[in-house]
């Protein structure tokens, strides 16, 4: 298994006063290679999932297993660097910083791990290729579409070629044909080897037929509708 | 892996300066107060430095040694008849008489130095002559002559005109051709310096025959200068005696204590910009938040969102350390220090315009950096520690 979960409970600011539980006893498996969707309502626990799936944090108790690495095992520095190789992040407010070009936050995540700039523009444009921005490499974020921002994100979550790609409510800021289109994408990346999880409750995303699995979270609990 | 290590750090460094770019406002107007606080503390260090040093260069052809009577803890005339005291002392290859005095011009209210020698007596007398922006030293025999400084020709208004009077105690004029004027580059000791033959001087202030102020002695071995200062001082027990390097320590110390009493002025002020710096450090706007969480969240690490923090910060702290001292040399060298030249130049009440020519070491330099730079990164840097453990998933929730 790619993912595993077992038991998993994550509580936020433990033992203070405002102490919340966000997950309890979440036991889950993802296979490799597969599309699977998070659907719950706002406040559910599906971004807290996502967070420890995509290595930000270790679950407070429980076991998580993350392409072969136990998560409450790993120091925070080593998490970082087990996120970097693993997981691709795709956010709902595509979260693409305005004053840069786009090409230089599709290779935001290339600049810690010292890779040449000639190196980094040459993975880039590949990846502007194979999502038709390329003649939008030099423009400002704040100046190209929202479409176009969305490739954007998704250029800069597989910069690193991670092996798993986590979208946090994707296409929340998109019209029906752009969010068909960015399923569209996932379904390529699927079957390119990427593992995709997607966190939504549109259901463009949540009825789509590429998707394999639908996991409920209700509550911090897994459900089952 | 040394290479990657590296490359690294270029690719921080280059974020870097796309970040200062991206919040330009901010960064210039917080390096246009960083480079001004640094461009008064260097042209301080600077004047202080060009200033010693002019001072050095004026007291080159200056006795070696000076005496002067003391009666009652002050000055008063000294005997001729003290030269023949000096004569028996083994080593003084000259002893010089001068009369040293002040004139107030209540016209101008302008407070004159007057000095009255034979110029051809004094060993250097022939290189004096190097000091003279035009014209020549008063003949030894020739009365009636003199020579004056910048400031005295400007403030007597002479233009053209080459006799200047001054009033004796009992109210008689007296009075002068001048046949030269100081040179701009000894202002610092000549700008309000009258030259007279001794004589002329005598008469001027009315002081008794066979006396002067002070005798000036020139030692032939200048290693033995202590020494027989000594001597003299153990022969002519009424009077005080001193030596060239004593009035040289006495200028470093005018200087030095005014320079450092505006230094402690301004390092306040550096300290209140550090303040400021640090605490606008520690708070962080929403949108620098998110950037930090995306960073994070992308596979940044900690060290490397400190690493960013750290080459912003050196970069508008070295930037202003260059702008500030450039300035700051500029000011001393083309402009002569104009700010600071009252509070550095305490004269009577005509002011020098001597042409300062900036001296700064390396020690100095690096002095300002260790006052100013490194305040500001510790400043900066450490409270963004703070900021860098803001927490990867603050870009999802």
């Amino acid at each position: 298994m790619l993912i595993e979960l077992e038991s998993v409970t994550k509580i936020y600011n433990k033992g203070r006063p405002n102490e919340v539980k966000a997950l309890t006893g979440v036991s889950l498996t993802i296979e490799p290679q597969t599309m699977v969707c998070l659907k719950g309502a706002s406040g559910s626990g599906k971004s807290t999932l996502l967070s420890i799936v995509g290595c930000v944090f270790p679950p407070t108790s429980g076991r998580a297993s993350i392409a072969g690495k136990q998560l409450s095992r790993l120091p925070d520095r080593f998490l970082t660097i087990h996120r970097r190789e693993t997981i691709g992040f795709i956010f709902q407010q595509f979260n693409i910083l305005p004053g840069l070009t786009v090409m230089d936050n599709i290779t935001l995540p290339l600049l810690p791990l010292g890779v040449s700039p000639r190196e980094r523009r040459k993975k880039a444009r590949i990846l502007t290729e194979q999502l038709s921005i390329t003649h939008r490499e030099n423009f400002l974020a704040n100046q190209i579409s929202g479409g176009e921002l969305q490739r954007v994100a998704i250029a800069r979550a597989l910069i690193n070629n991670p092996p798993i790609i986590l979208a946090d409510e994707p296409t929340a800021h998109l019209d029906s044909r752009l969010s068909m289109e960015f399923m569209s994408i996932m379904n390529d990346l699927r079957l390119a080897g990427k593992t995709i999880i997607i966190a939504s409750h549109d259901t463009l995303v949540t009825d789509h037929p590429q998707v394999h699995h639908i996991v409920g979270v209700k509550d911090g609990r897994i459900h089952v509708p | 892996m040394l290479k990657t290590v590296f490359e690294k750090h270029l690719n921080i460094l280059d974020y870097s300066l796309s970040s200062l770019w991206r919040r330009r406002l901010k960064n210039a107007s917080v390096l246009l107060v960083f480079a001004g606080v640094i461009f008064l503390l260097a042209s301080f260090q600077m004047v202080t430095q060009a200033l010693t040093q002019l001072a050095k260069d004026s007291l080159e052809n200056t006795p070696e040694i000076t005496i002067q009577r003391m009666s009652a803890g002050r000055q008063e005339a000294i005997p001729l008849a003290y030269m023949d005291e000096l004569s028996t002392i083994f080593g003084i290859q000259k002893v010089v008489p001068r009369i040293w005095g002040y004139y107030f011009d209540e016209a101008n209210l302008a407070n004159y130095t007057v000095m009255g020698l034979d110029v051809s007596a004094m060993p250097f007398g022939k290189k004096l002559n190097l000091a003279l922006r035009e014209g020549r030293f008063p003949e030894r025999e020739g009365t009636g002559e003199s020579v004056i400084g910048q400031s005295v020709y400007t403030a007597k208004d002479l233009k053209n005109r080459r006799v200047i009077s001054f009033f004796r105690p009992d109210l008689s004029l007296k009075s002068f051709k001048v046949v030269g004027i100081f040179s701009s580059i000894v202002d610092l000791l000549t700008s309000d310096l009258i030259v007279m033959n001794i004589e002329d001087a005598r008469d001027l202030f009315a002081i008794a025959p066979g006396f002067v102020t002070d005798l000036c002695v020139y030692v032939a071995n200048p290693m033995e200068v202590d020494t027989i200062a000594k001597k003299i001082a153990d022969r002519l027990s009424d009077t005080r005696v001193l030596t060239r390097s004593q009035i040289m320590k006495t200028y470093q110390v005018v200087f030095g204590w005014r320079s450092g009493f505006a230094s402690v002025c301004l390092l306040t002020a550096l300290a209140a910009f550090i303040i400021l710096a640090w605490d606008k450090a520690s708070g962080l706007s929403p949108e620098e938040r998110r950037e930090i969480s995306i960073l994070k969240i992308l596979g940044w690490e900690t060290t490397d969102v400190l690493a960013v923090r750290f080459w912003e910060s050196f970069l508008v702290a070295a930037l202003a350390f260059v702008i500030g001292c450039t300035f700051a040399y500029i000011h001393v060298a083309f402009f002569d220090a104009t700010l600071f030249r009252p509070v550095l130049l305490g004269w009577s009440v005509i002011y020098p315009s001597f042409q300062l020519i900036p001296n700064i070491s390396v020690d100095d330099l690096l002095l300002i950096f260790c006052f100013t730079v490194i305040p500001y990164l510790a400043a900066t840097v450490i409270p963004a520690w703070r900021c860098a453990i803001v927490p990867a998933d603050s870009a999802i929730r």
